[in-house]
């Protein structure tokens, strides 16, 4: 009965032999171009440390496509809201194929009022150690990693949402990141695999 | 003049949904290789007929899955997941055990298809050879059944906000038809299908639902409804919506009343997707010429009262069994508990003393509750004792447990309440006595099972007193409704019963104080007008019955039956053109008014009439 966690950490082991593969064929061409990098919309390159000095940097990685991810718009918005400049908090998309425009229209569809950056390469979601959508990276002023993993805990599994939420481990790992006081401990959340969409 | 006593049988019908969890039971999934070391697993050959059967129906453009499964690419883009899923059984969506009595379209996966689909996702998602690439599921578009003899259309949409936990919203149809027709299905368009959980239609036969609009026509929150209808018309059919749902008309036979200016109430189950989302919802009438032959019941076990689920609780167990007093085909099967439920069990034991599961959901899902139709009929002898055993899981590692942290738990109509249903559709047997309908019997039998368990049951003592009086048992009758009014003095709907029971028992001064009584209740009440106008005919006070029967009319203005006897009033206190008129227009409703056409003919035929 109890055996769920067997079968995650299968899986997690899973995700790792994958990521050791990638590297071995990406070895050979061994030009600049290789370099990864998330983008803007507009199709420049991007870093989102870079423009945020002495702030703390927040990625929210979502999908236009994922059921759980959608549902956590109005949360994101809201926590987006609430610390307003104090933080420099981004929808990171990690499609492939995500056009800037369906992302322009999905922000729209959702409310969403902050800035959104596709990561094709996935440079980010490697750099945030983030695995599904919904999930969130939460750096402090010195842009170290301070947290990594769900929202909160609304979902538990697949179909298994509480009615309400008991946890916010994103709003704590924000706090903590302004205060300087420790971080919730990093939770992986439930949503849409990030690795499908290689 | 004959005067003809209603009664009303209210029949309650909750409807719902609840939530929690499909568990993995995962057995071995990952054990063994299903084909040679050799061989891999190919989407095409391997995985392409499971996408195809069982997950393509809902995971396609328009439908209720959020993303197409119906190509490679589909299917690569989400293997892991898919993976995951479905080695969880949380995808397909099927709650029920496998069993000895089968389901129709189970969408069960087996352990090796399962594992089929962990080894093609560790094998690095082969596509395979194209020629081992069965034919695209093909889907019909648009209505399912094709285009329907009717569309009806919510007349306003519902907005469902973006955040927030799932909300319950009724939706009132009224219906298109100007006379009594058929259906042979009706299919539901709930809308936009990714943010609807389940829906299923009420009929409501005496627009008892609008009383809860507070906005004409604009619908009504709520989670469970409570429905009365006028006579003895047991609700029959399941008529339920959920994801991946294709409408089968009902057997023949079995085709469903419509008639003129009832209601058809839709329950829908919706879950905020973090954008506001208009829903306004299509129903399909499909019409047959062919009346119904064949008259299910749908027979409701519960024990409701038992449930009162102290805080922490993990296993609090909830029973009830009825013993059925005819045979019946058991056709359909819908259990029904709200977020508290864990592990819901119906079984039958039969006069043989053999035993049949006849569902078992070992990890109740509110999210996903279904009807489940049985693959076949499943005959239960008279003296089959069906028994529900319903656990419920009031702790706070109950995840779907709506009170943080839990508390006392009893039933009621909220989804934070709970509840402990059991509805069964049963088909009884033919009776060889053309004049004895079994279903009635096993309605009495029903309400007198559920005064057993609750002897203060309003519902019971008024069901049963109806059916008592419908089989001309009328002392027995009377004592059932004196016992439902002494539970609910002011209670409309049985003064009106008892007074029209004393009424056809004679007992006409009797009956008149409970037939003012209803109308103190509910002044617009139609069959308490009515009875209490034939009331006063029986007293010879025509003038008063007059008055009564205008009333009735103005609130029912094509009941043939009130034209009939206000006519027949009118006659008595001679005012026979008047009359007349009114005797003509009962003939209009109902060319076969035998009472219309004598009483015209009667006045047709005097000379001394004719000259007035």
């Amino acid at each position: 009965m109890r055996r769920r966690s067997l079968t995650l950490r299968q899986l997690l082991s899973f995700f790792l032999a994958i990521a050791a593969a990638a590297p071995l064929l990406l070895a050979l061409p061994s030009s600049p171009a290789a370099q990864k990098t998330a983008l803007n919309l507009d199709g420049t390159p991007a870093d989102p440390f870079l423009a945020a000095s002495g702030k703390p940097v927040v990625l929210i990685f979502v999908r236009t496509d994922c059921p759980i991810s959608n549902r956590y718009a109005p949360l994101i918005q809201r926590i987006s809201s609430q610390y307003g400049p104090k933080v420099a908090l981004w929808l990171v998309y990690p499609s492939r194929t995500s056009s800037a425009e369906k992302i322009r229209q999905h922000e729209q569809d959702y409310g969403y009022k902050l800035p959104a950056l596709r990561d094709p390469q996935h440079a980010l979601v490697t750099q945030a150690q983030v695995q599904v959508t919904p999930e969130a990276a939460v750096f402090d002023a010195n842009h170290r990693l301070l947290y990594h993993g769900r929202i909160d805990d609304l979902y538990q599994d697949f179909g298994r949402a509480r009615p309400t939420a008991t946890t916010h481990e994103l709003d704590d790992a924000i706090r903590a990141a302004l205060n300087g006081k420790t971080p919730p401990p990093n939770a992986p959340g439930v949503g849409c695999y990030i690795a499908d969409l290689e | 003049m004959t005067s003809s006593g209603r009664t009303i049988v209210a029949c309650l019908l909750g409807f719902s949904s609840a939530t929690a969890a499909a568990l993995a039971t995962h057995e071995g999934a990952t054990a063994r290789p299903l084909l040679p070391a050799a061989q891999q697993a190919s989407f095409n050959r391997d995985i392409a007929p499971i996408l195809f059967r069982y997950c393509s129906p809902c995971h396609r453009p328009g439908e209720a899955g959020p993303f197409p499964l119906l190509t490679y690419a589909d299917a690569k883009a989400r293997a892991r997941q898919i993976a995951v899923l479905t080695s969880k059984r949380f995808m397909p969506p099927w709650l029920p055990e496998p069993q000895e009595l089968k389901f129709a379209d189970e969408l069960r996966l087996s352990d090796e298809q399962i594992a089929l689909i962990q080894e093609w996702v560790e094998q690095g998602t082969v596509e395979g050879a194209p020629a081992d690439l069965p034919p695209a599921p093909q889907f019909v578009p648009g209505w399912q059944l094709g285009r329907p003899d009717e569309i009806i259309e919510a007349e306003k949409p519902y907005t469902l906000p973006a955040s927030g936990s799932d909300m319950y919203w009724n939706f009132i149809f009224r219906t298109p038809v100007d006379r009594t027709r058929w259906l042979k299905a009706i299919e539901i368009r709930p809308g936009d299908k990714r943010v609807i959980h389940h829906a299923n239609i009420l009929v409501d036969r005496n627009q008892s639902a609008r009383r809860q609009e507070t906005e004409p026509r604009a619908g009504f929150p709520g989670m469970e409804l409570k429905i009365e209808s006028e006579n003895f018309d047991p609700d029959s059919h399941f008529l339920f919506w959920k994801p991946g749902t294709v409408p089968k008309p009902e057997p023949e036979g079995m085709s469903l009343r419509l008639d003129k200016d009832t209601d058809l109430v839709l329950n829908i189950h919706l879950q905020p997707s973090g954008k506001p989302e208009k829903i306004q919802p299509n129903l399909g009438l499909y019409f047959t010429d062919k009346p119904a032959t064949h008259f299910p019941l749908l027979l409701q076990l519960e024990k409701d009262k038992q449930l009162d689920i102290p805080a922490g609780e993990k296993r609090f167990l909830v029973t009830d069994e009825f013993t059925l007093p005819v045979d019946v085909d058991l056709l359909a099967i819908y259990p029904h508990a709200h977020y508290l439920g864990k592990d819901l069990q119906a079984l039958a034991t039969l006069p043989d003393g053999s035993a049949k599961t006849l569902i078992h959901i070992p990890q109740w899902n509110l999210n996903w509750q279904a009807v489940y139709h049985y693959a076949d009929p499943v005959p239960l002898p008279k003296g089959t004792t069906i028994s529900m055993r319903y656990i419920y899981d009031n702790s706070s590692q109950n995840l779907a447990n709506p009170n943080d942290p839990p508390r006392r738990v009893t039933a009621g109509n909220r989804s934070s309440d709970e509840m402990a249903h059991l509805w069964l559709q049963v088909l009884p047997h033919a009776s060889l006595n053309a004049d004895f309908d079994p279903r009635m019997l096993l309605q009495e039998s029903m309400a007198r099972h559920n005064l057993e368990k609750n002897p203060a049951d309003f519902e019971a003592h008024y069901n049963l007193g109806a059916m008592l009086q419908a089989r001309g048992a009328q002392a027995e009758a009377i004592q059932n409704f004196e016992l439902a009014l002494r539970l609910r003095p002011q209670d409309a709907t049985a003064n009106n019963a008892l007074g029209a029971a004393l009424l056809a028992a004679g007992r006409i001064g009797e009956a008149m104080p409970y037939l003012n009584a209803a109308l103190r209740a509910q002044p617009d009440n139609f069959n308490a007008h009515y009875n209490l106008a034939n009331a006063l005919v029986s007293q010879d006070k025509f003038l008063e019955a007059i008055e009564h029967y205008r009333a009735a009319l103005r609130l029912h203005p094509d009941d043939a039956n009130a034209e009939a006897n206000l006519g027949g009033a009118l006659a008595e206190t001679g005012q026979l053109s008047e009359a007349k008129q009114h005797f003509q227009r009962a003939l209009r409703i109902d060319p076969n008014h035998k009472l219309a056409r004598e009483n015209l003919e009667q006045i047709n035929s005097d000379p001394k009439n004719l000259q007035q």
